[in-house]
């Protein structure tokens, strides 16, 4: 029985945690009725994708072994990964956030931009200060240009009632040309060949783990932040009226919960993690701000937001392994020559197969 | 200013029929957002084939028929399975996004000079090309022009003084009331689905026919997220959408030509405009644009709870 608005399979539909009126089936029967039909849709997605490759006249096997293992291959290319993982998953709890909320944010890379920005004006205004003031300013000045941009979105949904969706994305193209005035005109490097910033100063550096190939300790900082959202989203009366207002509206608002506040609440908390990443990449990866940092994380985190079904434990898992496809998608590039697009070819093919394999699997059980 | 025209009417051409397409399938409550993806899919296709067979019109057949197969799947997916209609479009929006740049790719591969295809020949309509300021914009233009301005007056008529229109409005408005009519909901909301993603893609196609004839990734540059935009603001009507069109065009040009314009500000924040307006006009869109009562909910027939 699916509702007109949304029915169970929507985006923020149940979370992959065996319900507790569910008495019948046992925990496990729960458990492998969400991990089969997950993990069937991955593979069904990779073979298609396979299938394409091999169609276009490239070698399937060496491709796909390239997508899946190269970032296994080497601690270099672990490192990247990682690095990668960081902007990916804090772009993905801007989506899931306001998600749980049922608003959808799609502004998470004009987010990031911003909070880019923001930490490199930090950290090139007052270069000189010492790394236990400057670094901690850094982020923060990350998070708050980020939660202030998505902040506009915000205001203009609860005050205005204009649709969020439209309102982030166009804040994305805004972000764009701001950044791009910002590189060129107000501390540009001319030596950069590129638009960019100068660089920040050395105090504005996360400090860097391990030998050679060394990784920021950004990673270990997004580590614990999403182990705090996942205990947050489950255990806080927040968290619970979050969920409660994604799951159903109407209850919430008879319950008393201000629904719309959180909604704006919701967009401006992901917001600010979407500022935090720009800020990480800034002080961990790139030590200035530069146009076109934002990669595909947009895209990404929504990928990775959808495909996590409104777990939050889930989230960082799917992010990882996200990361290790796109790592791979260069690799593969490399070796046997297919496009990098064929891996975002793949990643919305999981998603649309995870979709219908929640009708499959439905249908299944009710058969039984 | 006549220059500036002759500029605007090539976008206001994009914005159209990419628009008409939206609003064709959101009038029966198919709310699509995958224009993005598939404008840019329909430009790399349309590109591909004109360069490939050395005929444009080809090329925006092609472009209709792949935009209008993207469609099916949306279609499909949300009235037979009745899956999301924002997620199943977003999923769309990233494998037509990627569609796009692998297909180019694949058949172009990376060259140092972008291979081009013609641009679209002229027609100059007697007299009225003459015409001083509009003459050139609106009496010298090429085919897809016309198209444009027949198709939002046909859509028009088709919507507004139609039993089949009327029909198809029904079902964005109420389609539980409309099944009871005998109205067949599913078949509405995939035909003009169908049809209106395979406007958008044209809309994508035509970009590079006007001036440049090269196909660019990214050469989309948000304007598929302008056209949801102005399907709102259009409030779903096919001739507002002519009108707004002009607005979002002319903002268009404004950001392409910010550079050499020299205004004293920097360009960044002119180029800023489309998207700044479109912001600003959506906070008071309120009082005017509405939009069909169910556009983006899907409809099942056994549901008990009433629309």
């Amino acid at each position: 029985m699916s509702t007109m608005q949304k029915s169970e399979t929507g985006p923020g539909g149940s979370p992959p945690v065996a319900k507790p009126e569910a008495r019948g089936p046992g925990i496990l029967t729960n458990i492998a009725w969400t991990v089969v039909p997950y993990v069937a849709s991955v593979v069904l997605a990779f073979f298609l994708g396979g299938l394409l490759i091999q169609l276009m006249g490239y070698n399937a096997v060496d491709a796909l072994r390239a997508v899946l293992t190269s970032s296994f291959d080497t601690s270099f290319g672990m490192v990247e990964t990682l690095h990668k993982w960081v902007p990916i998953v804090l772009c993905a709890y801007a989506f899931a956030i306001p998600l749980a909320t049922g608003k959808f944010n799609i502004g998470a890379e004009g987010q990031m931009l911003l909070g880019a920005t923001g930490g490199a004006a930090v950290g090139i205004t007052f270069s000189d200060l010492p790394m236990v003031v400057l670094l901690p300013a850094t982020l923060v000045a990350g998070v708050l240009a980020g939660a202030l941009w998505a902040g506009i979105a915000a205001l203009l949904l609860v005050r205005f009632r204009v649709n969020e969706i439209l309102s982030t994305v166009l804040l994305n193209f805004v972000s764009f040309k701001l950044i791009d005035w910002v590189a060129t005109r107000v501390w540009p490097d001319a030596g950069a060949g590129h638009p960019a910033t100068t660089p920040v100063g050395d105090g504005a550096r996360l400090p860097l783990l391990g030998s050679a190939p060394a990784m920021h300790s950004g990673v270990l900082l997004v580590l614990a932040l999403a182990i705090f959202i996942a205990v947050a989203m489950r255990f806080t009366p927040t968290g619970f009226e979050m969920r409660a207002v994604g799951d159903n509206l109407r209850a919430s608002m008879v319950n008393g919960v201000r629904t719309s506040r959180l909604a704006g609440a919701g967009l401006v908390i992901g917001g600010g993690l979407g500022g935090l990443a720009g800020a990480i990449d800034v002080a961990g990866v790139h030590g200035r701000m530069l146009e076109g940092m934002q990669s595909n994380f947009l895209i990404l985190g929504i990928i990775v937001g959808l495909m996590a079904r409104g777990s939050m434990l889930a989230l960082p898992v799917v992010a990882f392994g996200i990361a290790v496809l796109e790592y791979g998608a260069g690799t593969m590039q490399l070796v046997s020559a297919v496009p990098v697009e064929m891996v975002l070819v793949i990643e919305a093919l999981i998603l649309l197969l995870l979709l219908l394999s929640d009708l499959v699997r439905d249908r299944l059980r009710s058969a039984r | 200013m006549s220059e500036f025209l002759v500029l605007v009417v090539p976008m206001w051409v994009v914005f159209t029929l990419a628009a008409q397409g939206t609003i064709l399938s959101g009038r029966t409550g198919v709310f699509n957002v995958t224009q993005e993806g598939v404008m840019a899919l329909g430009a790399s296709v349309g590109f591909l084939v004109s360069y490939k067979m050395g005929s444009n019109l080809v090329g925006l057949l092609i472009a209709f028929l792949v935009g209008a197969l993207v469609g099916l799947v949306l279609a499909y997916m949300t009235t037979q399975l009745r899956l999301d209609q924002f997620v199943v479009g977003l999923a769309l929006f990233f494998a037509t996004t990627g569609a796009a740049g692998l297909l180019y790719r694949q058949v172009i591969g990376v060259t140092m000079t972008p291979p081009r295809v013609d641009t679209l020949p002229k027609f100059e309509i007697p007299l009225l090309g003459d015409l001083p300021l509009i003459g050139d914009a609106l009496f010298v233009q090429d085919y897809v022009f016309y198209f444009a301005v027949i198709l939002s007056l046909v859509m028009f008529w088709f919507l507004q003084h139609t039993s089949a229109g009327l029909d198809f409005r029904s079902v964005g408005e109420n389609p539980k009331a409309a099944d009871s009519l005998g109205i067949n909901v599913t078949w509405a909301r995939t035909w003009s689905t169908v049809v209106g993603t395979g406007l958008v893609a044209v809309g994508g196609a035509y970009i590079p026919l006007p001036f440049t004839g090269i196909y660019t990734d990214g050469m989309i540059a948000g304007r598929g997220w302008l056209v949801i935009a102005l399907a709102f603001l259009g409030g779903w009507r096919p001739l507002y959408v002519v009108a707004g069109a002009a607005f979002f065009a002319a903002m268009d040009v404004l950001g392409q030509k910010a550079q050499v314009l020299g205004l004293g500000i920097p360009h960044q924040f002119i180029e800023m405009l489309p998207f700044v307006a479109t912001l600003l006009v959506m906070v008071f869109a309120l009082r005017w644009a509405r939009q069909p009562a169910h556009l983006g909910m899907n409809y099942d027939r056994e549901s008990r709870l009433v629309g």
